[in-house]
């Protein structure tokens, strides 16, 4: 597999790739960082990737566990811990904290970003990059039904969130 | 299509609609206007649709273009270390295979051209001069004098060294044979240079009487007059032996008549 047959088979994957790393990482740089190792290690391991049922799956799964691992690593958490300072300073009343909950956009994403590993994945896979439960099932291992109730699950507690944060807004 | 967007919802909720049915709920949030009691549910709705734009920066291909191709020569590179080293070793196996050969070659033309360098029958000639220097005489047997001798006859021509040589041989050598066979030998270049004065010189010094018989001989074959003087002195001295003197009378005669009768 050359370059260019490489590209053509990656590229199409790569914004997804990029989203869960962004999602896992809340990071453009790290993500950007996690997308370009995953996609460094399927290059070199250009010549098997022929034998995997499929590629993205493969990928996506790759992603994961990578921005996983990285958010276990003690550099991250150090940055994690930074950033947690921070966080629990806008949890108060601040001017920051209300730009931002103006953008309910941005709310949203803060809010899957909470979400449990498992609910956050498989919200994402299915709610951002339309997955079909037969891909979620090939990336996350889980049966289908298993993913429903989480993707429920999720839903719900994304909206409750919401609807909580949206109230707290609105009572100030 | 309101109570449709609220069915929706509710199954949405409850992770059982199709990705089409989801499909319809976003395009449905990203209307402008949303009535009020579906509000709440807008949001996340909105947030799926953008967060599907997101891509990384458009530097980032560029980067990872260039990572790509830079560490593709490193899995080559490990394969060429391993391959060179074998190349290596088989380089230096045949440089030094070639190198013992050529010098093995050097060495045979430089003795070959060495051999040719004094003619063309350098062989016999190098070896006869090394057996017959005088000073290798206490060394050497007779019989491999005489072989040495006997191997002037490969020669088709000699030089003055050859000669002399020989001539040495004839005149000093203590073996008979030995002298004798250098005698036959110089018989056979009478027509180099020296080679006849040396012949009737030697008949003075030699005392062998089988020497002096066949020096006699040699000298009546080459018809050499000028030694008839040497054979007369041989033929009236009373210490040689009978024979040596008849014969110097007959070679004496022969000589005389035959450089009389073509006359």
């Amino acid at each position: 597999m050359d370059l260019q047959a490489f590209k053509q088979r990656i590229l199409p994957v790569q914004g997804r790739l990029f989203r869960l790393a962004q999602l896992f990482l809340r990071n453009r740089e790290e993500a950007e960082d996690a997308l370009q190792d995953v996609l460094l290690r399927l290059w070199t391991n250009r010549q098997q990737l022929d034998t995997y049922h499929s590629v993205e799956a493969l990928a996506v799964q790759m992603t994961k566990n990578l921005c996983l691992d990285r958010l276990k690593s003690p550099a991250h958490q150090k940055m994690a811990n930074d950033a947690g300072l921070k966080e629990f300073e806008a949890e108060g009343v601040s001017p920051y904290r209300q730009v931002e909950l103006a953008d309910s956009a941005g709310l949203i994403r803060r809010l899957v970003e909470d979400l449990p590993t498992q609910q956050k994945l498989i919200l994402h896979l299915r709610d951002v990059e339309e997955y079909s439960f037969e891909e979620i099932e090939q990336v996350t291992g889980l049966s289908i039904n298993n993913i429903r109730v989480i993707l429920s699950r999720a839903r719900l507690r994304l909206r409750e969130s919401y609807v909580k944060a949206n109230n707290y807004e609105a009572g100030h | 299509m309101k109570p449709d967007i609220e069915k929706l919802l509710e199954k949405y909720y409850e992770g059982e609609t199709t990705l089409d049915e989801e499909k319809e709920l976003r395009q449905f949030f990203q209307q402008e206007t949303i009535p009020a009691h579906l509000l709440e549910h807008a949001a996340p709705f909105r947030y799926f649709a953008e967060a599907r734009t997101q891509h990384p920066s458009a530097t980032f291909n560029n980067r990872l273009v260039d990572k790509l191709t830079a560490p593709e020569p490193r899995p080559i590179r490990s394969l060429t270390t391993w391959f060179m080293r074998l190349a290596a070793s088989l380089a230096l196996l045949i440089v030094g295979f070639s190198g013992g050969r050529f010098y093995d070659q050097w060495r045979s033309d430089q003795q070959r051209t060495q051999q040719t360098v004094s003619s063309g029958d350098a062989m016999p000639t190098l070896e006869m001069k090394k057996v017959l220097a005088f000073e290798q005489h206490p060394k050497t047997s007779a019989s491999e004098r005489i072989q040495a001798v006997n191997q002037s006859y490969e020669l088709s021509q000699a030089d003055r060294d050859i000669t002399q040589l020989l001539i040495n041989t004839l005149n000093f050598d203590a073996n008979v044979n030995v002298r004798l066979a250098a005698c036959q030998a110089l018989t056979r270049f009478e027509n180099e240079p020296g080679v006849r004065e040396a012949l009737i010189q030697s008949l003075t010094i030699q005392t062998d009487a089988n020497v002096q018989l066949t020096l006699i001989d040699a000298l009546v074959a080459i018809k050499e007059k000028r030694a008839v003087n040497e054979i007369q002195r041989l033929a009236q001295n009373q210490e040689v032996l009978d024979v040596v003197r008849q014969k110097a009378q007959e070679g004496l005669n022969n000589l005389v008549q035959g450089g009389k009768s073509p006359s």
